[in-house]
Parts: structure tokens; sequence; C-alpha cells
């Protein structure tokens, strides 16, 4: 029984994972795992939608800290997004919103793919 | 108005396996809405709890499932919660994690160091005795204020 689940789907030039359930110590390293695939694959324009995310640790958040540079060298960027209020509040703690692109939806985080 | 009424000392004991986060944060949850605190402090309870006992599980137990330590809960009589988080790992003063410089630890790829960080900013009060020779086990004591 998996309380986390992720669904990616491609949309444009972006690679959008849908990230629902718990995000812990437990369950960050299935996520590590799809995003290394997809920047293996050549994608590096990423979206991340928490929409359905109930609950993240620093475990969670440390799965973007280990790709943000990478995908930035080549142009590329992990934006994340629509986010609720209790998770935010986890970025926020730490500070991400300075080093991250966070945005209220994903329209907007794609826009900035395309821009 | 004291809470003390709600419930005494209770223990939860769990292993070595990233696995027990979930009911280890379910535990901590349930007692602090039993104490009273707002949903906005039951979550950053059950976090704190949750990124001590993922770096005990992870550093100090190295994923190793036959190894056990405990959650104790206990309110204070001045509306205070206290949670300590006992263990037999090799002692490790988390409060001794300098805080961390996100631009630079993105620049390294590092991933973890963020644990220690929200459990302070969340806590009113973090303490640790690493085990001596009356008191078998290390132990971090977390402290939570109601107001």
């Amino acid at each position: 029984m998996s309380k986390f689940s992720i669904e990616q789907k491609t949309n444009g030039s972006a690679e959008v994972f849908y990230l629902k359930g718990f995000l812990d110590a437990h369950t960050a390293p299935e996520l590590e795992s799809a995003i290394a695939n997809a920047i293996e694959a050549g994608q590096h324009r990423l979206v991340v939608n928490f929409n359905d995310l109930e609950y993240i640790s620093s475990a969670g958040l440390g799965v973007f800290m280990v790709f943000i540079e990478e995908v930035r060298a080549t142009g590329g960027d992990i934006k994340l997004t629509a986010m609720k209020q209790k998770v935010f509040t986890v970025f926020d703690l730490l500070g991400f919103p300075m080093l991250f692109d966070i945005t209220e939806k994903e329209e907007e985080a794609l826009a900035k793919f395309s821009a | 108005m004291s809470k003390t009424d709600s419930f005494t000392h209770e223990r939860l004991t769990a292993s070595g396996d990233t696995t027990e986060l979930e009911r280890i944060r379910q535990f901590v949850q349930d007692k602090a809405r039993e104490f009273g605190f707002s949903e906005q402090n039951i979550h950053k309870i059950a976090l704190a709890v949750d990124e001590a006992c993922s770096n005990l599980i992870r550093h100090a137990y190295q994923l190793d499932d036959s190894k056990e330590f405990f959650v104790d809960i206990s309110p204070n009589d001045d509306d205070t919660l206290v949670i300590e988080i006992l263990d037999n790992g090799t002692a490790f003063d988390p409060l001794t994690v300098p805080i961390p410089d996100l631009n630079q630890y993105a620049a390294q790829h590092r991933k973890g160091g963020f644990g220690v960080h929200i459990i302070r900013m969340v806590m009113d009060a973090v303490e640790y005795f690493p085990a001596d020779p009356t008191h078998q086990m290390n132990r971090l004591k977390l402290v939570k204020k109601l107001s």
C-alpha cells in the first residue's frame, strides 16, 4: 500500500509531474528516480504540480535541490506549482521561494517555459 | 486551564525503517489534537517529529529495522506538550548542525541537512541529551506551548 503516487504528462515542451499523497523520507526516492529518469531522457523543463499532495517533509524538498542546478545549467528549470498552504509552509520555512520559481497555477508555470 | 487531564504519558515504539514515519506522524497528530493544538500547530509538531525520526532512521540506525526507538509524549501542567525521542544509536547532537545555505546546498546538489533547521523553527524549545551512565538512551526533547 503506497500513500504516494506520481503521474507524468508531457505538455508542450515541458514534463509535468502530478504528486499525490504523502512525500516523506520513505517516498522521496520514488520522486527522485522519476525526475532523474526524465532528465536522463533529455527533458530539462520540469513542472511539479502539488495540487493533490497532502504532506511534505524536508526529504521531499531535498529531491529538488539535487537537480535544480543541473537543469538550470542547460537552460531548463524545475517549476513548482499549485501547493496547498500546508505544503507551501514547509518550502517557506526553509526559504525555498528565494531559490525556486513557485506559481499558484500550472498554466503560469507552463507559460514561463514557452515565453 | 490545564489540559493535563486529557492524557498522561504515552509511548510509541518504532523500528529503523522509513515506513514507520506515517505511523509516527499519526500518533503525534492524534496526541497534539487531543491536547488542543490548532491544525496549523498539529502539522508543525508532526513535521518536527518526522524530521527528527527520519534523521535517526537514516543516519543513526542506517535503516536497520531490527533496531528500536521510542517516541514519548507527555503533557506538562503549564499547557506545554513535551515529545521525547529516545534512541540507542551513536550520539549525535542535532543542535550542532549549521543553518543551511540554500544557494550553496543547491550548488553542491545536497539533499539533506534541512530537517534540524525545520525542527528548530517550528518548536518552542529543543534540547539534546546524549546517553550517559544513568540514562541508557540518547534523548531529543521537543517542546511546544499551546499558545
